[in-house]
């Protein structure tokens, strides 16, 4: 599904991501932990296609795609998705709006009609109450006035209205309580199947508890320097990241 | 023993009573061909003939007009003065008839003869003058007291290829009436369009006023808005303007008892060579009254943005709540925007705030959208129609809103 072959990326002239190789097959969830700076959360712009990043080497491959060339929407309709780990506020736009423009901008590129109306509602209900959120909610503009959990429970409900098969999970756990984190996490298992895949990024272990990975990758200093199964998660959890440099 | 040298530089006129010649060509035309006008008007005409001459035309020499160069875009105007067309639907309960047959009214007449604020407010009045010399034109609408009109009224105003054009619009809603009114502009060819509009809002009414301004990029627009408004009566304007080479919409509001309100909006969206120019005053004369200036413009190309906004409250206006904003947003670098916010406060006992603002659009909307599959284009389209819906958030009419967001689309898909 997502392959990174030797990634290099820099910021402003300063390399962040040092080689990185990455494979992750169909319907596999594959988790990233590692210390603050060690380039996680630049790993999931690239991916992405976020402007403001120099990729210098390598590649990454979407269904054997190369999709570095592409722009960020062109990515999301190859089937991408980043859930943030801050996501945005975007004063003025009405979250149904938003989510409707989102899927129809998807369909179009897709050489597909617009969704019909009432399907997106019908769609949009179900996915609220299986995350808890409010009809209220919907009406608001994107994130704005929204609490730290229902951001992140809004990432999920994004994710779930765009299905996309690949989705990169950016630090989603962060600021959450165990509550919240039970609803996002059932959200994603909800949507884990034989063609979908998941790289869950995290500092923690506390996430993997809830989605369980198939693999565990250690990433320091902008490459991946340990690979193993989910014991990997409960051994870092002991030993921490002393003997990883960042 | 020093002794100092005191130079006396000779005071440096601000005007260019030069350019007033060209515009003036026309008079002795225009004036042979109006008989049976009242001596008032007569004594109007000729006292503001006098003060123009020694005026000209403004120039940016003029603290009020120091961002917005009217004189290269007008000087080619004169030989003739042109007659703008006003049309309207009947609407049942208001009364609509042309100016020079409500002359006897007297608080038409009160409205006319108004002088307007001088120079050292921000609403410079030289071409209030200049629409007094060539009066002729215009529109009286009248709302009897307690009627409740609920059908907007909806103006066209039309002006031709080629000339210099004035008229007026003179409005009093009475007592507790309501009243909405759309004007619509989107005259196609070059003219200079030099409007003014009194407004006389009795205790308790309401006026909607909401002017879409689309008239052909080699136009120019001058608007000059005055406004009373009495005991709880409510101004509530949208200025929504796409149009014209230059336009400058200028508005001085007198909230004049207790409990008035204003609520001035405006949406400028500019491109290419344009230059939309928003300049306000509000004079806050009575206590507790209540106004809110908010206006946003979208510059793309080399368009140029002015906005002059300044809210005076007088020293017997305690507890007034006065409210300023403007916001623009850059799209392209040759893009310019000027703006001079102002508070002038005598009374101790007020809330009053104003800022200003002059930004691009920001990345992290931008890159969250596409990342949802939005193309760069349209996550733009997006956050501009959001940026500007604000202003029409007061706009109770939903057919109304509606039509003003599709401009706001069909400006971005151009």
């Amino acid at each position: 599904m997502l392959q990174i072959k030797n990634l290099h990326a820099s910021i402003d002239g300063k390399e962040i991501l040092k080689g990185l190789t990455l494979d992750i097959p169909d319907g596999q969830v594959h988790a990233i932990m590692g210390p603050n700076g060690s380039g996680k959360s630049t790993l999931s712009y690239v991916i992405a296609g976020r402007e403001g990043y120099e990729v210098t080497g390598g590649q990454i491959l979407l269904d054997g795609q190369d999709i570095m060339e592409m722009a960020p929407e062109e990515r999301a309709a190859a089937g991408l998705f980043l859930a943030f780990q801050y996501p945005v506020e975007i004063p003025g736009v009405a979250m149904t709006m938003f989510l409707k423009t989102a899927i129809n901008s998807i369909r179009k590129q897709r050489g597909e009609g617009e969704i019909d109306a009432l399907d997106f509602l019908k769609l949009l209900k179900k996915k609220q109450a299986e995350l808890g959120m409010s009809d209220e909610m919907m009406k608001r503009a994107v994130n704005v006035g929204f609490s730290g959990g229902e951001k992140k429970r809004n990432e999920v409900l994004q994710m779930a209205m765009l299905e996309p098969r690949m989705a990169v999970l950016d630090e989603t756990d962060s600021g959450l309580d165990i509550d919240a984190l039970k609803v996002v996490a059932d959200g994603v298992n909800r949507l884990r199947n034989e063609k979908r895949s998941f790289l869950v990024i995290t500092h923690y272990q506390r996430l993997l508890d809830y989605i369980k990975p198939d693999v565990v990758h250690v990433m320091a200093a902008g490459k991946i320097v340990k690979t193993g199964g989910p014991e990997l998660a409960a051994e870092l959890e002991k030993t921490g990241y002393a003997g990883y440099a960042a | 023993m020093t002794t100092a040298t005191v130079t006396k530089f000779p005071e440096k006129s601000p005007y260019q009573p030069d350019t007033a010649e060209g515009i003036l060509r026309a008079y002795d035309a225009f004036v042979a061909d109006i008989d049976d006008q009242p001596q008032w008007l007569v004594d109007l005409r000729k006292s503001s003939l006098k003060e123009f001459k020694r005026r000209g035309i403004p120039t940016p020499r003029i603290e009020g007009w120091k961002f917005t160069n009217l004189l290269p875009l007008v000087k080619g105007y004169g030989d003739k003065v042109g007659q703008i067309k006003v049309s309207h639907d009947k609407v049942d309960g208001v009364i609509i008839a042309p100016l020079m047959e409500m002359l006897d009214q007297d608080w038409v007449k009160a409205a006319l003869s108004e002088d307007m604020p001088p120079l050292q407010h921000n609403t410079e009045n030289t071409l209030w003058h200049l629409g007094n010399i060539y009066l002729r034109d215009g529109i009286v609408i009248d709302v009897p007291a307690n009627k409740e009109i609920k059908k907007p009224l909806e103006l066209l105003t039309s002006a031709a290829d080629g000339a210099f054009f004035t008229d007026r619009m003179v409005i009093r809603v009475q007592k507790n009436a309501r009243l909405t009114i759309v004007e619509d502009h989107w005259s196609k060819g070059t003219f200079w369009k030099n409007r003014l509009t009194h407004i006389v809002l009795e205790p308790g009414a309401k006026l909607t006023h909401i002017r879409m301004q689309d008239d052909s990029d080699k136009a120019v627009y001058t608007q000059t808005t005055n406004v009373h408004v009495g005991r709880d009566a409510v101004y509530d304007a949208v200025a929504f303007c796409t149009g014209a080479a230059l336009s400058r919409n200028q508005v001085r509001v007198t909230l004049d008892d207790t409990g008035a309100q204003c609520h001035l909006n405006g949406a400028n969206l500019l491109r290419g060579e344009q230059l939309g120019d928003t300049t306000i005053l509000v004079e806050h004369r009575a206590p507790h009254c209540q106004s809110n200036q908010n206006i946003r413009t979208v510059l793309d190309g080399r368009a140029h943005g002015v906005f002059q906004g300044k809210v005076h409250v007088h020293q017997p206006a305690q507890k007034t709540d006065g409210y300023q904003l403007s916001r623009a947003l850059i799209l392209s670098e040759g893009a310019e925007m000027d703006t001079k916010p102002e508070l002038e406060i005598y009374a101790d006992d007020v809330k009053c705030s104003h800022g200003a603002t002059t930004g691009q659009l920001d990345q992290e909307p931008l890159f969250y959208m596409q990342s949802r599959g939005i193309d760069a284009k349209s996550a733009k389209a997006l956050l501009i129609q959001a940026f500007i819906a604000e202003v029409f958030e007061n706009i109770k009419d939903e057919g109304l809103k509606t039509s003003l967001e599709r401009k706001v689309e069909a400006w971005l898909k151009q």
